[in-house]
């Protein structure tokens, strides 16, 4: 059994999850039963922390896929920060650096994110 | 109920005795009385036997367990005779043996029989009782009711085979499943070497890759490996759905790029949603070179890791299709191609990430096997042939032993050099 750490907070710009450990087959399901439980509002942005994932495997891609689908689902933004070399290896050769947004840290990805305008 | 036990219900109820001496005497008076009455009728069995096993002395606990009266036994029977035949070859074998080797034995498991016939599981603790002189007098035997304990053994055992006749049952689907999921065997293409090779990681699972290699029109073939996210059923019912798709969108545009750009619309719009469910695949389209000789062969990639290829010159390399997506994530995947000739000695190898993502260390902990490795791993391979090639992905499966944790498909082509050329 595979070690990941798991921790969310709230920004005002929405939620952050930041994984630290192995995203892989037997770590992912907790990941991915984590992310339907985030409240997501129209609008804002879930930001992925993966400063500390030291691997991720197919079963990790899905989770993050998961997520997307997820904040897709709930008209918000989904931004994947601190993507260590390895993964962004992972990314490109899968396709997936043309489909998340990434920042180099949790904060700049808060500093980029536009609240939606209130409608009148 | 017995009349001890309305007594004490009864001092129960009553204000406890405030003077010491009073309580003493109770005590005493209890204890005295039931010397022998705890003997007699003690939650266990007692027996006493004489050396060779002749019963001097049982309670009444055991009499009433096993339906005889007092002059049935004592004097007349050994403890012996109280056993089943198989407990009694036991007794013999190895109870007796042990208890004059060591003075003493306990909690062995036994089988009495009563009166009646019916059989008594019970706990057995015997002790020998010694003279001052250190010669041994007589045997102390307790026995303890067992029923419960033998039932809950039972039903153990029962509940294990029945588990572990599932977990056969599963294996063999498991295994079935994954032949589905597989050609029965390659078809012969010819001027063509081919090779495949599938390593299950898990009896338990069924894994997500998969491959194949068939006739398309105008003496054209296509060939596919991939593998879907995931392992078990739901995964294997997505491997199913990649490879017949894949069989049947090369059949109506064989065009690489549009076979993958098929399978993309096809498993987006069955999967697409909270449980996402995508694959990496490697498709290719073998066209004979004719005169020149060789294949071409035009390679499309979803994301799938990278062939390689082994020339015959020596050298090996990747065949690049960057910027290739993922198969089902998004609704217009972009498919990246690459078209190489494969000459007399050339060698192609498709494989799955099982491979690069195993613990070359065999355990879970340690590093990655790597992309790079497996380029050095087939550099000093080439020139080489399909066979050789998958032979050698097998030893190199092996030396990772568990540390392969993903199921593994590889795939090698080779045009054979022609036979002049081997022996000059």
């Amino acid at each position: 059994m595979t070690q990941l750490a798991i921790r969310t907070r709230t920004t005002p710009a929405g939620p952050v999850v930041e994984l630290t450990g192995e995203l892989d087959y037997d770590s992912s399901a907790q990941v991915r039963a984590l992310f339907p439980e985030l409240v997501l509002r129209d609008g804002s942005q879930l930001v992925v922390d993966l400063t500390g994932v030291t691997f991720c495997d197919s079963s990790g891609i899905t989770a993050l896929l998961a997520a997307r689908n997820h904040a897709l689902a709930a008209r918000a933004g989904i931004s994947l920060v601190a993507v260590p070399d390895h993964i962004s290896r992972i990314f490109q050769m899968v396709g997936l650096d043309q489909v998340f947004t990434t920042h180099p840290t949790a904060q700049a990805a808060e500093a980029a994110w536009t609240p939606p305008k209130t409608r009148p | 109920m017995s009349a001890s036990g309305d007594s004490e219900s009864e001092s129960a109820d009553q204000p406890r005795p405030q003077h010491p001496g009073d309580d003493h005497a109770t005590f005493s008076a209890l204890l005295e009385d039931s010397a022998e009455d705890l003997y007699e009728h003690a939650p266990c069995g007692y027996l006493s036997t004489l050396l060779d096993g002749t019963i001097a002395k049982i309670n009444t606990t055991l009499l009433d367990w096993l339906g005889y009266d007092h002059g049935d036994l004592v004097g007349r029977r050994t403890f012996s005779d109280l056993l089943t035949v198989g407990g009694r070859l036991y007794h013999e074998t190895h109870f007796g043996p042990l208890l004059r080797m060591q003075g003493e034995v306990s909690g062995i498991a036994l089988e009495l029989k009563a009166l009646d016939g019916t059989r008594l599981p019970v706990l057995v603790t015997s002790t020998v009782k010694t003279g001052g002189d250190g010669r041994p007098l007589l045997i102390r035997t307790t026995v303890f009711d067992a029923r419960d304990r033998r039932a809950y053994e039972t039903e153990l055992l029962r509940a294990r085979k029945e588990a572990e006749l599932e977990r056969e049952e599963l294996k063999r689907l498991n295994a079935t499943l994954q032949q589905t999921l597989l050609p029965p065997t390659l078809v012969n293409v010819p001027g063509l070497d081919v090779a495949a090779h599938y390593h299950v990681a898990s009896t338990d699972m069924v894994g997500g890759d998969f491959y194949d290699l068939f006739p398309l029109s105008a003496g054209t073939w296509g060939l596919f490996l991939g593998d879907v996210c995931g392992k078990g059923a739901a995964a294997a019912a997505v491997t199913s759905l990649a490879r017949y798709t894949l069989r049947a969108a090369a059949v109506y545009d064989p065009d690489p790029a549009a076979v993958l750009g098929n399978l993309n619309t096809v498993l987006h719009h069955e999967y697409n949603g909270h449980d996402p469910r995508f694959c990496t695949v490697v498709f290719g389209l073998l066209t004979p070179e004719g005169d020149r000789g060789g294949f071409r062969i035009t390679l499309a990639s979803g994301g799938h890791p990278p062939a390689l290829l082994l020339r015959a010159d020596g050298s090996a390399d990747h065949v690049h299709t960057p910027g290739g997506q993922l198969i089902g994530v998004l609704s217009d995947a972009h498919i990246a191609t690459a078209t190489v000739h494969l000459a007399a000695g050339d060698t192609l190898l498709l494989h799955t990430d099982g491979l690069t993502e195993a613990h070359p260390d065999g355990t879970r902990g340690g590093g990655r096997y790597g992309d790079e490795a497996l380029l050095d791993f087939v550099r000093a391979l080439a020139p080489t042939t399909a066979s050789d090639t998958v032979a050698a992905i097998r030893d190199l499966l092996d030396t990772f032993g568990t540390g392969v944790d993903d199921d593994t498909a590889v795939l090698a082509i080779n045009v054979p050099r022609p036979t002049s050329e081997e022996q000059p």
